[in-house]
């Protein structure tokens, strides 16, 4: 009996001008062919990864009119349906970090899994189907993450060759992708790294 | 949830009927026909004999109840008003049908044994053989439909009161036996439902006495009919709305108290009946099938199911949840569920009815505002069934379990519709809710978090598009209809597929004949989504969908829908320009190919314009060529598109620069446009018709026009660099674009190759002419694409681009533009022609000097010009200056301040065009250095435009220098005439009495003779002609002076040449005598050199012959600091005689005649010693040396002399002796010298010790022995050093022997002398 566990799903930069910087894509357990591939197309992941956008101005408005929401730290944005689920962050130069999480993307088998799967369903004639014990995530789980992805971002900029108003200009419109491999590779990094329970990445 | 059996799902609210009034809608029949019809022919009827009531108060109150019915209430805890009561109201007119109480048996069915009566059952039992339930069902859902249609909790009678007196006790009489006989009714059928009558009064309220009688009345029908007081209720007439009101609310109040009491009972005797612990028996045992009957567990499922109805009904939802979830897990326990075999159609029934208490709890969690636990229980549902289904039957991967999960969702979606959660209202824009307090701190899946109803749709769509996809995997033979395929395949296929809500495979997607329409299910689907999100502004989500759905509507060749659901998204959202290129990609394609199927030729052209640009990823087999867009596209009329700027990301950019700041009106300035193309790399070239640069200023625009080019202008790479000339636009040939109301602009009409090919740049130079002063600024670039087909014309906007202005110098070289705003050039107004010049202006003027300067005004204007001048002249106190202009008087300037003087507007007439107007400035010479600015401006106006001054302003440095610099050296020389002696009476001046002061006397005192020698250098940057030399001695009451001056100028007066930085000498001898010889005290002397020079012409000739004209002669005086002479110290004088001439030529060049006078002076008579010397002594080279110490104080004074012998030279003469001088007097000692030895021993090594050898001699002087060494040897002669050693004997000081004359030096250890050599 196997049971999943989350997993980061896609990873995504978005910058000032609403423009896409980055996106870092993972694949996920697939049950039916016991394999790991996205759960998602690119096209499809950058639908999402724009989506969180509206989430990102409703919540500034809130915030906004609250006063709170200074640590930029934006939680959970919306589920995007049962499986995946989008956190965001947003720093105070109006950066964006975007993660997409897949409830069911990790699979755990073995011990692990048999404390949780206590259920009654152990004829093992499906492996596909999820344990009711499935782990969900606490508030706050996201926050190692936001906070490797930010370090990443810092570190970035601190290059001085990289021009931040290249990526995303004053005028307001658009802006280029970040195309530093040292940068994705630290994204795929922090992506593959995470687990929930993760509290440093 | 439509899906689901009628009313299986709807809230369990108390069910009150009212019965005798007149309804307006049929929903007597209504409720009947609702009866299965098995169970019509049995149903109880229950009739009033009375006619039904349409009195207008029967009416309004019976519009009140029903307008109080809450089956559409909000089934949620909250509530905005809080409600007393919650009823369900239907209303009959005088019968009603109810459902039989017991099952009759099936037909020909024979009672085994006549004695043992059979226990006949309710029709909605597994127990009645007619149920659809027998044997083993569990819950027929038309049970939940009995007591939510068909059964009322209250029966609520109306009946009127009347008021006349005669027929009241025939109709209340009426009245009594109605109720008693629908009282009989009810209670035949067995249902328990409550009676309550309400009776209308027509009795006005006014009147006391008549209420009394009402009550009486009243009392008399309960009484009648053994109501109880509470279910008897009075209306009285022609009350007010208000009382109506209060009446009915009362009313409803108390009949709610019945209503929850009656479903009390239900639900008591449901528990009761489960509490017994077994299972009841058929009425007639089974027979047919398995002849399996309920077992105890499923009868337990179905007490614990109406348990949890009534309590629902009660609005206990808490009970209500408990008992539902007793019944959920028993129903799914391995009891049940489990041991029901898939194929039967109990298994479904089963899940039917799993699927209804589920959704009953999740209404009861959202009843409670327990979301997250609700979202939950939906998920757990959800995950529960899955497992069942994979075990037990036939799996999740097939089109009925995504049906099912699609169903599941909008269950949720509609469930929470039906709660109204005011948190998730549009307004809040929340998208979901926090968890519930109890769930706080759990790790909570996201999706737990109940979000809105959008997300529900959503994802119903997405298992509705699985469904699909499970669906066109059916295989060819199951999708023909039983009828059509061979019974072996039917029966193969019989059990093979889930059809659980869900059609038969032959249904779900028939071979030949449209089946279920997934697409319309999915776009209706994702459209409520899109509702949803669109409501609460997520509008990219909201696109997410709609791309989806626009997908599923050309599936359907839906076209037109496709075109309005994308053509907003893509002109009005930012995914383009924002860069999210896969999303706009896939946007712009699909509203590309639904465009085209619609043949609307406009958004096809944009589509594929903007599809061009290279950022989108390329798809193959795509002509990439926008003059091809329209061939598959039928127009009518050829299509003009426009594109406004930032409408889209165009593949071309722009951009245009002005290579200079600022330009002058009338000259023309270097511009560039440059437009780059960044399409995809095979696409076709595009060819502009013709691109219009748009300005705002001195010019409307610039047009350049497609003109195919042979031989191409200069490529490198990617860019083309042309020179475009441009030229005016001529009338009758009007661009379109240009406006009609900009009349008078000026257009420029150019012509280029405007073939853009993929990654091109294409470089025009242009040269724009400049007309009016102001600033011009390039604003737009319109480009127009012309092909027979269409017309495209794209407008963009010239943005400023910061530090990246790139000029290109050729193809591949560009240089950075330095200014900022490279779109606009300001032009400056016309420059003024007038130029001024000074034809001859040096560098220095010299002080002492009249200056003049001559300047050419000259009019470069077209025109003549009125020319008027301004002077200024700037510095340290400047002068004052003449300005005479031909055919003017002349004009003084005035001192406007200390630093400034200036002229203003000196008429100078009118200046014919080029001609010019010399003008000739005078300054009076200055007499110190200074530097001025002078500034002239001419001020002009031209006839063409008299209003306008034209200003030209020219500054000019003045320098002024002193030509020349001196140094000053007085030598003293000795008298030569005797001293006047203080003790002889005729020189004792009796200072005059009275008058003739005027003249005074000759002076009577002591004279001394000094030598001036002056040096003076020019520091004039040119040769200049020094005339003159002269001094200037400034009187002086004490001593009178006279002087004879020795230079070497020329005596002409033609001058000298003097270059620059060469130094001249000039020197003079003084005679100065005192007044009175009673006058002892010191005299001063101020001197002035005066320097008498001339500028050297340039035509002059250089040996300057000629002497200049007086005119030209300057005067500078250079004042001497003063000196002072005479004094009482007593003086110590040398001067030296020559014997010998030979030897003095040369040396003393400067010597002149008069000055070798004191050769053989004599001196005074006092000094007899030695007074005759042997002058005459052959060719001997003697030289005289004459100490003469003068004593110009009143004291008697005693001198040593002491002369020490030298091996240099000889000397005659005391070498000791003492010397005494009266009171004013001077007495001479004379020493004759004469070189010894040879030159060149004297010189050398050896004279050290000639010199050490005659030490001896001379013991008593220490420093005796240097002497010799110090010696110094001209070629003619030597200087000997003699140790002369004059001491005053009183005082014992050594005095200082001071040369008086020529061959006499003050050296550095004392007294020097020259002595020709010997031979």
């Amino acid at each position: 009996m196997a049971t999943t566990i989350p997993s980061i799903a896609c990873l995504g930069v978005i910058g000032r001008n609403n423009n896409p910087l980055h996106t870092s894509i993972f694949p996920s357990y697939d049950p039916a062919t016991n394999s790991f591939r996205p759960v998602r197309t690119p096209l499809q992941f950058s639908l999402i990864l724009s989506s969180t956008l509206d989430v990102f101005e409703l919540r500034a408005r809130q915030n906004a009119a609250a006063g709170v929401g200074l640590t930029g730290d934006f939680g959970l944005l919306h589920a995007v349906d049962d499986r995946l689920a989008a956190y965001g962050f947003e720093t105070n130069t109006g950066t964006r970090f975007v993660v997409i999480v897949d409830m069911r993307g990790r699979r755990v088998d073995g011990a692990a899994a048999a404390a949780a799967a206590q259920t009654g369903a152990a004829e093992g004639s499906s492996s596909k189907r999820v344990a009711h014990a499935a782990t969900g995530l606490r508030e706050g789980e996201m926050r190692p993450v936001f906070k490797a992805m930010q370090a990443a971002y810092i570190q970035l900029m601190q290059n001085p060759f990289f021009e931040p108003d290249e990526h995303s200009p004053p005028t307001g419109q658009g802006g280029k992708r970040i195309t530093s491999k040292k940068f994705a590779e630290e994204m795929r990094r922090i992506g593959e790294g995470w687990t929930p329970g993760v509290v440093n990445l | 949830m439509d899906e689901y059996p009628e009313g299986s799902l709807d809230n369990s609210i108390p069910f009150l009927l009212t019965f005798g009034t007149r309804t307006t809608e049929a929903s007597d029949s209504s409720s009947v026909s609702a009866l299965s019809h098995a169970l019509k022919d049995e149903a109880i009827l229950i009739r009033s004999e009375l006619e039904p009531l349409e009195s207008d108060q029967a009416r309004a109150v019976l519009r009140y109840i029903k307008d109080r019915d809450a089956s559409t209430l909000p089934c949620s805890a909250r509530d905005s008003v809080p409600r007393r009561y919650r009823f369900r109201v239907r209303s009959a007119e005088r019968s009603i049908l109810l459902p039989p109480r017991r099952a009759r048996l099936p037909e020909g069915y024979e009672p085994p044994s006549p004695t043992q009566p059979l226990v006949l059952h309710s029709p909605y039992s597994p127990l009645s053989p007619i149920s659809t339930l027998y044997p083993d069902g569990l819950i027929d859902p038309n049970w939940l439909r009995k007591h939510q249609d068909f059964i009322p909790s209250v029966l609520l009678c109306f009946y009127s009161l009347v008021a006349d007196p005669t027929l009241s006790t025939l109709c209340d009489n009426q009245i009594k036996t109605d109720i008693n006989n629908i009282r009989a009714l009810l209670s035949q059928s067995g249902y328990k439902t409550r009676l309550a009558v309400v009776l209308l009064s027509e009795h006005g309220s006014s009147s006391h006495s008549s209420s009394d009688g009402v009550q009486e009345r009243v009392e008399i029908i309960r009484r009648g009919c053994g109501l109880d007081s509470k279910a008897l209720f009075l209306v009285p007439a022609g009350g007010s709305q208000e009382e109506l009101e209060r009446v009915a609310e009362n009313m409803l109040t108390t009949l709610y108290a019945v209503a929850i009491d009656y479903y009390r009972d239900l639900g008591r005797h449901s528990r009761k009946k489960r509490s017994r612990g077994i299972a009841p028996q058929p009425t007639v045992p089974p027979t047919s099938g398995t002849s399996q009957t309920l077992s105890l567990a499923g009868w337990n499922v179905r007490y614990d199911f109406k348990t949890a109805v009534f309590a629902e009904y009660r609005l206990e939802m808490d009970v209500a949840l408990r008992s539902y979830e007793l019944a959920y897990e028993n129903l799914l326990s391995s009891e049940l569920m489990e041991l029901i075999p898939s194929w039967s159609p109990r298994w479904n029934e089963g899940r039917l009815l799993a699927d209804i208490i589920a959704v009953r709890c999740l209404r009861c969690l959202l009843w409670n505002g327990q979301h997250s636990a609700a979202a939950r229980r939906w998920q757990f549902h959800r995950e529960r069934l899955a497992d069942l289904v994979d075990r037990r039957a036939r799996g999740t991967s097939n089109y009925s379990w995504e049906a099912w999960e699609a169903r599941w969702a909008v269950v949720m979606a509609d469930l929470m519709d039906r709660a109204g959660i005011p948190e998730l209202s549009p307004p809040s824009t929340r998208l979901y809710l926090p968890p519930e307090k109890s769930a706080m701190g759990e790790r909570l899946q996201p999706w737990e978090l109940l979000h809105h109803k959008g997300y529900w749709y959503r994802l119903a769509a997405t298992h509705v598009q699985a469904r699909r996809a499970f669906a066109r995997a059916i295989p060819d033979d199951h999708r023909r209809s039983p009828g059509d395929s061979p019974a072996t395949l039917v029966a193969k296929s019989a059990f093979a597929y889930d059809t659980y809500m869900c059609p038969e495979p032959y249904e779900e997607y028939p071979l030949r004949r449209p089946g279920v329409d997934h697409g319309r299910m999915i776009i209706d689907l994702l459209m409520r989504a899109r509702a949803e999100f669109l409501e609460r502004n997520q509008i990219r989500l909201a696109a997410e969908v709609a791309l989806d759905c626009a997908r599923e509507l050309a599936l359907a060749e839906d076209w037109h829908n496709v075109v309005e659901l994308l053509r907003p998204l893509w002109k009005d959202l930012p995914f383009r320009s924002e860069g999210w290129t896969a999303i706009a990609e896939s946007l712009t394609w699909g509203l590309r190919a639904a465009a085209a199927q619609i043949d609307d030729a406009e958004l096809v052209i944009l589509a594929d314009w903007a599809l061009l640009s290279r950022d989108f990823a390329k798809r193959p087999n795509w002509h990439y060529d926008i003059s091809k867009s329209l061939e598959d596209v039928e127009v009518s009329s050829k299509p003009s598109v426009s594109i406004r700027d930032g409408q889209f990301q165009s593949f071309i950019s722009a951009s245009f620069l002005f290579e200079s700041e600022e330009g002058r009106a009338g000259q023309s300035v270097r511009s560039q446009l440059s437009i780059t193309s960044n399409a995809q790399p095979e696409s076709a070239p595009v060819v502009l018709g013709s691109v219009y640069l748009s300005f705002h200023g001195c010019l409307d625009g610039v047009i350049l026009r497609h003109q195919k080019n042979e031989q191409s202008a200069p490529t490198r790479g990617k860019t083309t660099l042309a020179t475009v000339p441009l030229t005016r636009q001529a009338d009758g040939d009007p661009y379109p674009e240009k406006s009609a109301e900009d009349g008078g602009g000026l257009t420029l009409i150019g012509s280029a190759d405007l073939t853009l090919r993929p990654g091109q740049t294409l470089v025009f130079n242009m040269e724009i002419p400049l007309r009016e002063p102001g600033e011009t600024r390039a604003d737009t670039l319109t480009l127009h694409v012309g092909c027979d087909d269409f017309d495209l014309r794209e407008t963009i906007t010239l943005q400023e681009r910061g530090s990246k202005n790139s000029w290109h110098i050729s193809p591949s070289r560009t240089k950075l533009l330095a200014h900022p705003h490279p779109l606009a050039v300001r032009v400056l107004p016309r420059p003024p022609k007038m130029e001024i010049r000074c034809p001859v202006w040096k560098e220095q003027y010299y002080t002492d000097e009249p200056i003049e300067l001559e300047f050419d005004i000259e009019n470069g204007e077209d025109v003549e010009a009125l020319a008027k001048l301004d002077v200024v002249l700037f510095g340290e106190k400047p002068p004052s200056f003449t300005v005479s202009v031909p055919g003017q008087e002349d004009h003084v300037s005035s001192n406007v301040r200390s630093e400034e003087t200036r002229l203003f507007a000196a008429p100078m007439g009118t200046i014919a065009s080029s001609q010019s107007l010399p003008i000739r400035l005078r300054l009076p010479p200055i007499d110190r250095p200074s530097g001025y600015d002078l500034t002239l401006k001419v001020i002009y106006f031209l006839p063409t435009n008299p209003g306008t001054p034209i200003s030209q302003n020219a500054v000019f440095q003045l320098n002024v220098v002193n030509p020349f610099e001196a140094n000053y050296e007085l030598l003293p020389r000795l008298h030569p005439d005797p001293w006047p002696s203080l003790f002889d009476p005729d020189n004792v001046v009796i200072p005059p009495l009275g008058g003739d002061n005027e003249n005074p006397p000759n002076p009577q005192g002591l004279s001394q003779t000094w030598c001036l020698v002056t040096r003076y250098a020019s520091f004039a940057a040119e040769p200049l002609r020094v005339t003159d030399v002269d001094i200037v001695i400034h009187p002086s009451p004490l001593a009178s002076y006279s002087f004879t001056k020795r230079t070497d100028l020329p005596a002409s007066g033609a001058g000298r040449l003097v270059p620059p930085q060469t130094i001249q000498e000039a020197a003079f001898d003084l005679v100065a005598k005192k007044a009175t010889i009673d006058d002892r005290s010191h005299a001063p002397l101020d001197v002035s050199l005066i320097l008498r020079w001339a500028r050297t012409d340039a035509g002059a000739d250089k040996d300057g012959q000629e002497p200049p004209t007086p005119e030209k002669i300057n005067t500078t005086t250079l004042p001497i600091p003063r000196f002072s002479i005479f004094g009482t110290e007593p003086r110590v004088l040398a001067t030296v005689s020559h014997h010998h001439q030979r030897h003095r030529r040369g040396r003393y060049h400067r010597s002149q005649p008069g000055s070798g006078s004191d050769e053989d002076y004599n001196p005074n008579p006092e000094l007899e010693e030695d007074s005759d010397d042997g002058d005459d002594d052959g060719n001997a080279p003697f030289v005289t040396l004459t100490i003469t110490i003068e004593n110009a104080s009143t004291h008697f004074l005693t001198f040593g002399l002491a002369m020490e012998p030298s091996e240099l030279f000889a000397f005659s003469g005391p070498k000791q002796t003492t010397i005494s001088l009266l009171p004013v007097s001077r007495r001479s000692v004379r020493y004759r010298l004469l070189a010894v030895g040879d030159g060149s021993d004297g010189s050398g090594g050896d004279a050290g010790g000639v010199g050490a050898g005659k030490k001896k001699d001379g013991a008593k002087k220490e420093d005796g022995e240097d002497l010799g060494g110090e010696e110094e040897e001209e070629e003619e002669g030597i200087w000997v050093r003699p140790a002369l050693v004059v001491r005053d004997k009183y005082f014992q000081k050594v005095l200082r022997v001071i040369g008086a004359s020529e061959g006499v030096r003050a050296g550095k250890e004392g007294l020097e002398v020259w002595l020709p050599r010997l031979g």
